[in-house]
């Protein structure tokens, strides 16, 4: 006879549900907040001498899950700006439509090459939208708002400075 | 008497009258169901679809109309066919007994109680001709469940329904409703017995009608969708139909057996009769969908030990303590 009470408990709370408050947001019809920590689709930056950061290092490639992103590694030469001698990208293209969006590509760059977008919209709705060839983008990088997160932040405050004795 | 003096045109008029409305109040009792859970589950429920979504069950209908009626080539076509017409036919056959109002019965029969039972046990019928006519393993597996789920519970079902028999002295619904007049509902008078009784029938009823907790017949997430597996359009739309009609002629004979049926506080109009009667079927019906949303699903061998270890001798034991009362405390028995 123990399954009396919890059946009981059961209807109660199913009744108490009852007068409460829906928890759906009417989203179309209602504006819904997004998080400030909210970020969707990807971009590729330039450094702070105008130059592209990244350095074709393939590490992104490599630790991608769903393995989405190709990286043409091009050879190592001058840079204009600064003089040394430093590796570039031919090519970097990253697919949408099998990325499961797991920020791992900028967690592992250890250039801030690549960060993730606040884009207002989703990022396309034809298949060709969501393949992001190097120029789309280099694009995303001026016409969307960027996430603060980069490689090196979080590499930061996952490492700290000294190690602390156990 | 609204209808005329010949009794087979006046069943089929009032027939055909109650029948219709109790369609229209079932499409709109989907959407109170649907309203209702959500509010259980901290949701919204349809609410686009005209005024609160009150067209919903239209654009529904309409939904279900259109859509492919696909036959599976190896299916038994006649009785592919025949099973979702007989699914709302006996569902509705139960309300032919059933006294709306002093009076107002499509069919005042002495065997009322038996009649019922007779066709709620029928339900069974049209399940497990979809469940062989469809020629599929989960339609010919849910129809089996079917079958063994409505003979158990038909068992129960028949000792609950036994008690106001008992009391009233007569199987016939109107008499039944009778021996309650002026407030002395089954349900608590005499105590005990009648309420026990009660619940034994609705459980039972439930299990009849298949409805969550007893739907394994219907096991969506075993079955894929059991009995109706191989259903679309209009003939998925009439079991799903039949299961609400069955659901709400259910809670129909259970105010009429347990709460008094139309008796109700006020004049003696046949009008406020049929309201009282009307609100304590949604009551009970809406007791029922707070049940369904409320508990999971049984497990087979858990519905079977139910019925045949706990329901069955419960009952035979609240039958034979109604049929003491009713022989020796004076006045217990009509």
């Amino acid at each position: 006879m123990s399954i009396v009470k919890p059946c009981l408990d059961a209807l109660r709370i199913t009744f108490r549900h009852l007068g409460r408050k829906p928890s759906t947001v009417m989203h179309p019809f209602q504006p819904r907040t997004r998080a400030a920590r909210w970020r969707q689709t990807f971009a590729l930056v330039h450094d702070e001498h105008g130059e592209e950061a990244c350095i074709g290092c393939k590490k992104c490639e490599k630790i991608c899950p769903s393995e989405v992103i190709t990286v043409v590694m091009a050879k190592k030469r001058e840079s204009p700006a600064t003089g040394q001698k430093r590796g570039w990208a031919d090519d970097f293209t990253l697919d949408l439509t099998a990325c499961i969006v797991c920020e791992l590509c900028v967690q592992v760059c250890p250039v801030d090459a690549i960060v993730m977008c606040r884009a207002p919209t989703p990022p396309g709705g034809a298949r060709e939208d969501l393949f992001l060839t190097m120029a789309r983008l280099y694009t995303n990088e001026h016409a969307l708002p960027r996430a603060p997160i980069t490689g090196t932040s979080l590499i930061a405050s996952h490492s700290p400075a000294e190690d602390v004795a156990q | 008497m609204p209808f005329p003096h010949d009794p087979i045109l006046h069943a089929l008029g009032l027939g055909v009258v109650l029948a219709s409305a109790l369609l229209g109040v079932t499409s709109y009792f989907i959407w109170f169901e649907r309203r209702f859970a959500g509010r259980m589950q901290g949701r919204v429920g349809p609410k686009h679809v005209g005024w609160e979504g009150l067209l919903q069950p239209v654009a529904d209908a309409f939904k279900l109309l259109l859509k492919e009626d696909i036959v599976p080539r190896a299916a038994d076509k006649p009785l592919f066919h025949l099973a979702p017409l007989l699914a709302v036919f006996v569902a509705l056959l139960g309300l032919a007994v059933v006294p709306l109002a002093s009076g107002l019965v499509i069919a005042d029969l002495d065997v009322g109680v038996l009649f019922f039972l007779a066709a709620g046990a029928m339900t069974v019928l049209p399940t497990w001709i979809a469940g062989w006519a469809s020629n599929n393993k989960y339609a010919l597996i849910g129809g089996m469940r079917a079958v063994a789920q409505s003979v158990a519970y038909g068992v129960p079902m028949v000792f609950g329904a036994l008690v106001p028999v008992i009391f009233a002295g007569s199987m016939n619904l109107s008499e039944i409703v009778a021996a309650q007049a002026g407030g002395h509902w089954f349900l608590w008078w005499p105590p005990g017995p009648g309420f026990l009784a009660g619940g034994i029938f609705l459980m039972a009823s439930l299990a009849e009608g298949n409805r969550i907790p007893f739907d394994i017949p219907e096991a969506e997430s075993e079955l894929v969708s059991g009995v109706s597996t191989e259903y679309t359009g209009m003939k998925f739309g009439m079991f799903y139909l039949a299961e609400y009609v069955h659901s709400l002629v259910g809670s129909a004979l259970f105010v009429t057996l347990f709460l008094g049926g139309p008796d109700g506080p006020g004049p003696d109009a046949m009008a406020l009769q049929v309201v009282w009667f009307a609100l304590k079927t949604m009551a009970v019906a809406t007791f029922i969908l707070w049940i369904r949303w409320t508990f999971v699903r049984l497990r087979s061998d858990q519905l079977m030990t139910l019925c045949w270890k706990w329901l069955l001798p419960a009952g035979l034991v609240v039958l034979m303590v109604a049929a003491v009362w009713a022989r020796f405390v004076p006045g217990g028995a009509a």
